[in-house]
C-alpha cells in the first residue's frame, strides 16, 4: 500500500467493485496479499504459487460480487482467506503433497466460501466449454465473436477489421455465427453431465 | 420465415431496448404463449451471457496481472534502489534457488529430518536391547559390579547403612514383636565401666541398658562412636556401680594371624551363646581393611561381642554377615578399637582409659576361658526414642 492512497473500508470496497472501480479492486488486491502469500509459504508454497491463488481467490470473490449474489457474512480479508485456503489445500491435493493440514494464521470461519467455490467451479467448466467451442467454430466466426465479446470491440471496429461493407452486415453475420456457437456449445454442455 | 440468426437479432434488439412498443408487447405476447420460442431466447441469453462472463473473466484476469505486476515493480525497486541509508540487499542466484527450494521443500525436509533422529534413536535402542538379550552372562556380571558398587558406596558414606544392606545382626528389626527395645551383645573394656558395642546396635537409641548373666542391670551412655567401623564405647553410669573386676583378657593392638582358631561369646537369644571358628582373612566386606573376614556362625544379636583367639586376646568385634554368602561374618579389627582408645586418651578428655594389662587367659583351656569370660560379656538393651 502506497503513501496517500485512500483507504477504504469494506463497504465502500464492495460498492467500488460493484460498479467496475478498478482503483477498488487494485486496492483490495494490495491490502490482502500479504496474509495470503504468508498462508501459501508456511504450507510448502512458492509466492508465485501464493500470487497464483490469490488471483484466482480474488476472481471468485470479483464474480459473486459483480453478479450481485455474494453474501457476506464476514470481513472480506476473512472471506478471502477462506477462499484462498481452500484452493491452496486444493492444489496441494493436486500436486500429491498434502499432508493433511495446513498451519493457519487467520481465524478460519465459516463463510460461505465452500459453496461459492463450487459456483465458480461450475462457471470455470463453462468457461473451459465456451473457449472449446470458439475454438471449433473456426474463422471469421472465432474472430468476430471474440473481438466483439471477449476483447470489448466496437461493432464498427470488427466491421472494418473483418472488411464487411457496413455495420448491419457484419451484426448479421454475428447472429449466424452465434447460432453456430450455440450449436457447439450446447451439444457439448448435454454431452458432460452437469455433477 | 424468419432464420434463427433473424430471431438473434430480435432478440438482441429486444434486450436491448431498440424496439418500438407495440412490436414489443407482440413479442412478450408470442414468448408467453410459445414454449419453443420462450426456450430460444433463454438460449440466446445463456450463450450471450456466457460470452459476456467470458469475456468479464480474461479482462480481470489481466487487471489483477496488471495490479500484481506493478506490485512486483515496486517491490523490485525497492530491493535494487533500496531506501536511503538502508544496505542495498543482493541475492545471488544460488541463493535465490536455495532460498527458493527451502521453501518449496521445508515440510519435506522437516520430515525427512524427524524420520532420520527417530531412525538414529531406533537405532540405538535396538542395538542397547539386542545387547541385553544376547550377552546374558556380561548382563549379569555387570548387574552384579552395579550392586557391589552401591553396596560399597553405602559402606563409605556410612558403615550403618552397610550393615543393614547386610545383615544387621545386633539389632532385632524395629518391627519385632517387642518395638522400640533393640539388643545386641557388649564387653567391658575397662575395670572401671567402660563398656564397647556396635555403634549400629545402639544407633538413635534412647536410652540404653547392659545385664550380665547376673541379671544385674546397668544404665550406660555412648561416650564415643566411630559410624565408620561399627563401634561404640559406652560408660556405665549407675550410682551403685563400683566396678567390673579385673579384665581376664587383653586387647591385641596388632594384627591377628590368617587362620587362628578363634571364638565368641554372645547374646543371639536370653542366654550366653558360645560359638568359634577361623580368622578367614584380613579384610571385611569388599575389601574393606577395618575388619577381618570370620567363619564363626553368628545370628542377630550378636553384634558387639567380643572376638577373642586362643590365647585370650581380643582381636574383634563383631559387626555383620554377608546375607548370599553362608557363614560369613564381619568383625572390626580390635586395633583399630586401641587406636580409638589410644586416641580418645591422648585428647584433652576427662576420662582415662585403662586398658587391663593382663591376661589371664593365656594356656588355659576354652572352657576355663570362658568362665573367666563370661562374667564381662553383657547384653546391651536399647530402647528407642519411639
Amino acid at each position: 500500500m502506497g503513501k496517500g492512497q485512500p483507504s477504504y473500508t469494506d463497504e465502500e470496497l464492495l460498492a467500488g467493485i460493484r460498479h467496475g472501480d478498478d482503483r477498488a479492486l487494485a486496492h483490495m488486491y494490495r491490502q490482502y496479499l500479504p496474509t495470503v502469500i504468508h498462508l501459501v509459504t508456511q504450507n510448502s508454497g512458492t509466492e508465485d504459487e501464493a500470487k497464483d491463488i490469490y488471483q484466482e481467490g480474488v476472481m471468485v470473490f470479483y464474480e459473486k460480487v459483480r453478479e450481485g449474489t455474494l453474501e457476506l457474512s464476514c470481513q472480506i480479508k476473512t472471506y478471502l482467506y477462506a477462499v484462498c485456503r481452500r484452493l491452496w489445500l486444493k492444489r496441494l491435493a493436486e500436486k500429491g503433497r498434502y499432508g493433511g493440514r495446513l498451519d493457519d494464521f487467520e481465524p478460519y470461519l465459516e463463510t460461505g466460501a465452500e459453496a461459492d467455490l463450487v459456483d465458480a467451479e461450475e462457471r470455470d467448466r463453462q468457461f473451459a466449454l465456451m473457449s472449446e467451442a470458439l475454438v471449433r467454430l473456426g474463422e471469421p466466426c472465432r474472430s468476430l465473436l471474440e473481438g466483439f465479446y471477449l476483447l470489448d470491440k466496437s461493432m464498427q471496429q470488427l466491421t472494418a477489421e473483418h472488411g464487411y461493407t457496413n455495420a448491419d452486415n457484419a451484426k448479421n453475420q454475428k447472429y449466424k455465427c452465434l447460432v453456430r456457437l450455440k450449436k457447439l456449445f450446447f451439444t457439448q454442455y448435454k454431452e458432460e453431465p452437469l455433477s | 420465415m424468419m432464420t434463427e440468426a433473424d430471431y438473434y437479432a430480435f432478440f438482441d434488439d429486444y434486450l436491448q431496448d431498440r424496439l418500438d412498443a407495440p412490436v414489443r408487447q407482440n413479442l412478450e405476447r408470442r414468448l408467453a404463449a410459445d414454449p419453443v420460442l420462450a426456450e430460444r431466447l433463454a438460449d440466446y441469453q445463456r450463450l450471450t451471457g456466457t460470452l459476456n462472463a467470458y469475456g468479464q473473466r480474461l479482462r480481470v484476469s489481466d487487471k489483477l496481472r496488471a495490479i500484481q505486476a506493478e506490485i512486483d515493480a515496486e517491490q523490485e525497486e525497492a530491493l535494487e534502489t533500496g531506501r536511503p541509508g538502508m544496505p542495498v540487499m543482493r541475492i545471488s542466484r544460488t541463493e535465490q534457488w536455495l532460498r527458493e527450494f527451502w521453501h518449496g521443500h521445508r515440510a519435506t525436509m522437516g520430515v525427512a529430518a524427524s524420520v532420520a533422529v527417530l531412525a538414529v534413536f531406533a537405532t540405538l535402542l535396538g542395538l542397547q536391547w539386542w545387547n541385553a538379550h544376547n550377552q546374558p552372562t556380561t548382563r549379569a556380571v555387570q548387574y552384579l559390579s552395579s550392586k557391589v558398587d552401591k553396596l560399597a558406596k553405602a559402606q563409605q558414606k556410612d558403615r550403618r547403612v552397610m550393615n543393614k544392606v547386610i545383615n544387621q545382626i545386633g539389632s532385632t528389626p524395629p518391627v519385632a514383636v517387642n518395638p522400640g527395645k533393640f539388643s545386641g551383645t557388649g564387653f567391658a573394656l575397662t575395670a572401671d565401666g567402660y563398656v564397647v558395642t556396635s555403634y549400629h546396635v545402639i544407633d538413635g537409641a534412647d536410652s540404653v541398658i547392659i545385664e550380665g548373666r547376673d541379671k544385674q542391670r546397668l544404665r550406660v551412655e555412648p561416650v564415643f562412636s566411630d559410624a565408620a567401623h561399627d563401634l561404640t564405647i559406652m560408660r556405665v553410669i549407675d550410682r551403685n556401680f563400683h566396678g567390673f573386676g579385673r579384665l581376664p583378657y587383653t586387647v591385641k593392638r596388632r594384627q591377628a594371624e590368617l587362620g587362628e582358631k578363634i571364638y565368641t561369646l554372645g547374646y543371639p537369644r536370653e542366654d550366653q551363646v558360645y560359638n568359634d571358628g577361623s580368622l578367614s582373612a584380613r579384610s571385611g566386606f569388599e575389601g574393606d581393611t577395618g575388619f577381618y573376614q570370620i567363619s564363626i556362625p553368628v545370628n542377630p544379636g550378636n553384634s558387639g561381642g567380643p572376638v577373642l583367639d586362643d590365647r585370650g586376646n581380643l582381636i574383634g568385634v563383631i559387626s555383620s554377615r554377608q546375607m548370599d554368602v553362608l557363614s560369613t561374618a564381619f568383625a572390626t579389627k580390635s586395633s583399630y578399637l586401641a587406636r580409638l582408645v589410644d586416641s580418645l586418651s591422648a585428647a584433652p578428655h576427662p576420662h582415662t582409659y585403662n586398658l587391663p594389662k593382663q591376661n589371664q587367659l593365656v594356656g588355659q583351656t576354652r572352657p576355663q576361658q570362658i568362665r573367666k569370660l563370661q562374667d564381662f560379656v553383657f547384653v546391651v538393651k536399647v530402647f528407642d526414642r519411639d
